[in-house]
């Protein structure tokens, strides 16, 4: 209702605009920590106080998906002429890009690898697990299952260990069939974490859808698949993004198991990003490009699912 | 179209029945009625005939064919809910093309179906709109176009006007019983709601607990309830219940005794039941007089209700408080003395113990 207020309603009003504006600098501050800290040239990354004022420069993205070396010698005019504009930007830095040394090829660092592997292994997880997970609250919600109660509480109960705990066992059944450092296993894993996670949300979801819409279908002509396929999943589409944009997430931060189970093949971005600080001085400059590029794919989701977000998250609190 | 049977229909939910030997036989192009309080099993009865529900033994048949094994889908029947049950994702085209689908009419054959239904029920101006941009009535018209679309052997609706307010709900009866005569289809509806059934029915089936009470015509339900609890459903203001006993050529409310003169093959009836006697007459069967004269006893009113066309007007006879339906202005206050006579066509007497009419109903 748009119109008179009165003014203790403004004073509201003001004071929750001013506590969402502190909240915003309390979360965002270490995100622009980082995203500034991925421009910098290495000497100001670490100054105290900070440095806020600076040239941005791309050299810690160029060094983030190459192997360096460090310069023994400074590089001859000549070399650093022939150099293109993003290798010159490494001997500015006082390193060189470590080139194949009969192809003259430049070497990957691997994070690409990395981050394509965490696409990988989250997307695929993601559908999985939202897939086998509406199907399962759909049986559940609207069959008379024996025990219902007792199998939902059994799906929870596997969420309530820390998942870390399982890991030795985990990573000792993986090496017998053969699953360490593959993306199969790592796909496995969190279909397997998020898989209770998205039985429990989509049952929410699927009780809320009345059941008569299925039961009007299969009167006019459909079968049960059809049916669910047809009427039940349109409806359930808000509540599967919802819980894909968690599922996603999950998936895509996950590190304990990550760090234990893979190591070239089938290794994730969360695990390469700290082994960096780990290898000599740490380029806080390359990691923080690291970290930024990391936090895109997510953002990116959950924008592109906003929509359906906001409705699933505040679906079935309110009453029709 | 579709003549339906249930032969010895039985549906447990766990260890409940909520149907108990049921049989009923709904002739083609009949529109029948199920009236019961909730919880009645008329809902069931309704869903096992669409196959929404599996009966646990007896037969269904449409059309003399067995189908209590058979999907829903292959019943070939409609099915209105309550709720309407229209796909919030689908325009009302597709709504109403979504039957049409399943059995892949083709395209032309199917517009040409829904123009025609859309027609009939006037929601052609509303096709390309969703059904949540509709007003209540114009959603129960596009469900019942949904419905009727493919022309199925029969309709199903399980009370179709419940959500609607009142002004409306009269409008939809009306429009659903046009729609019936129009079309002819066999049709068994649901309701809790009296006056519904009295409107729409050729015959109206009484449920309760999963029995069925009475089969009949509106007017047979009215006039000829075979027991106690047809009688006090049907009719508003419900009927007058007082238990009576027997003296001499009269029949006697409790208390002091005032009591009315019936004829001799009534009273033998009543007689020859061991466990006592319940009197019913409805408002309209009990006569009002402004001065004393045969027959008649004298009693005091106690309430009036002025509704318009006519009044309810509560009178005490001894202990007993009967309503009686005059014409408007009949009695001028409580508190004045009138007499009391009863029709003795309309009476009806139960027994007390089985609750069947003893004048035999219908």
């Amino acid at each position: 209702m748009a119109g008179v207020r009165t003014p203790r309603e403004t004073w509201t009003n003001r004071t929750a605009i001013f506590a969402v504006f502190v909240a915003l600098v309390i979360m965002l501050t270490p995100i622009y920590w980082i995203a500034a800290t991925a421009f910098k040239p290495r000497n100001l990354a670490t100054t105290i106080p900070p440095t806020v004022a600076f040239t941005p420069e791309v050299s810690p993205f160029v060094k983030l998906f190459t192997k360096r070396s460090q310069l023994r010698e400074q590089p001859t005019q000549e070399e650093y002429d022939a150099a293109p504009w993003w290798e010159k930007m490494v001997f500015d830095g006082g390193e060189k890009v470590v080139r194949n040394r009969k192809t003259g090829e430049v070497r990957s660092s691997g994070y690409g690898d990395r981050f394509k592997n965490s696409l990988i292994v989250s997307i695929i997880s993601t559908l999985v697990a939202v897939s086998m997970g509406t199907l399962t609250a759909y049986g559940f919600s609207r069959f008379k299952v024996k025990g219902e109660d007792d199998w939902l509480f059994f799906i929870l109960s596997t969420r309530m260990l820390p998942p870390v705990v399982v890991a030795i066992p985990m990573f000792l059944m993986y090496r017998v069939v053969g699953l360490n450092d593959t993306h199969m296993g790592l796909i496995i894993l969190y279909t397997a974490f998020n898989l209770s996670f998205a039985v429990w949300i989509m049952k929410g979801f699927i009780d809320e859808i009345p059941k008569e819409y299925e039961e009007a279908a299969l009167v006019d002509g459909y079968t049960r698949m059809q049916a669910f396929f047809k009427v039940v999943l349109p409806e359930a589409l808000t509540g599967m993004a919802a819980t894909a944009v968690l599922c996603f997430i999950t998936a895509w931060n996950e590190y304990a198991f990550a760090l234990i189970m893979t190591n070239r093949n089938a290794q994730t971005a969360p695990p390469y990003i700290p082994s960096q600080v780990g290898s000599g001085l740490p380029d806080w400059t390359v990691i923080a490009a690291g970290t930024l590029l990391f936090l895109i794919p997510v953002a990116i989701f959950t924008f592109l699912l906003r929509n359906h977000l906001l409705r699933g998250m505040s679906f079935g609190a309110i009453r029709k | 179209m579709a003549q339906i049977e249930m032969r010895n229909v039985q549906k447990f939910f766990g260890a409940n029945q909520v149907l108990k030997d049921f049989h009923l036989t709904i002739e083609d192009g009949e529109f029948v009625v199920m009236l019961g309080q909730s919880g009645g099993g008329k809902t069931t009865a309704l869903r096992a005939i669409a196959g929404l529900e599996t009966i646990t033994d007896g037969k269904i048949l449409i059309n003399g064919k067995e189908v209590q094994d058979k999907k829903a889908a292959d019943r070939d029947i409609a099915f209105v809910f309550q709720s309407f049950s229209l796909y919030p994702h689908m325009t009302v085209r597709e709504n109403i093309a979504f039957p049409l689908r399943a059995v892949r009419m083709d395209a032309a054959e199917r517009d040409s179906a829904i123009k025609e239904v859309a027609e009939t029920l006037q929601i052609a101006q509303h096709l390309d709109r969703k059904p949540s941009a509709l007003s209540g009535g114009d959603m129960q018209r596009v469900a019942i176009g949904r419905a009727l679309v493919r022309r199925p052997q029969a309709l199903l609706m399980d009370e179709p006007l419940g959500v609607l307010d009142t002004e409306l709900r009269e409008q939809m009866r009306a429009e659903i019983k046009r729609l019936h005569i129009a079309r002819g289809s066999t049709s068994v509806y649901v309701t809790h709601d009296q006056i519904e059934a009295m409107s729409l029915a050729d015959r109206i089936v009484i449920l309760h607990d999963g029995v069925l009470q009475q089969v009949g015509s509106p007017d047979d339900v009215y006039l000829h309830p075979t027991n106690l609890f047809v009688a006090k459903f049907v009719g508003s203001p419900v009927m007058n219940i007082a238990d009576v006993h027997i003296e001499g050529s009269r029949v006697a409310l409790p208390g002091d005794g005032a009591g009315f003169q019936f004829d001799e093959t009534t009273l033998s009836k009543l007689q020859n039941t061991g466990d006592g006697v319940t009197l019913g007459i409805r408002p309209e069967a009990v006569l009002l007089s402004q001065k004393k004269s045969k027959g008649y006893v004298e009693a005091v009113t106690t309430n009036i209700e002025p509704l318009g066309s006519h009044d309810i007007v509560d009178v005490r006879l001894g202990d007993t408080v009967m309503r009686a339906r005059t014409e408007s202005g009949f009695v001028r206050g409580e508190g004045a003395q009138v007499w009391v006579n009863l029709d003795p066509s309309q009476a009806h007497f139960f027994d007390n113990k089985t609750e069947l009419n003893l004048r035999g109903g219908a």
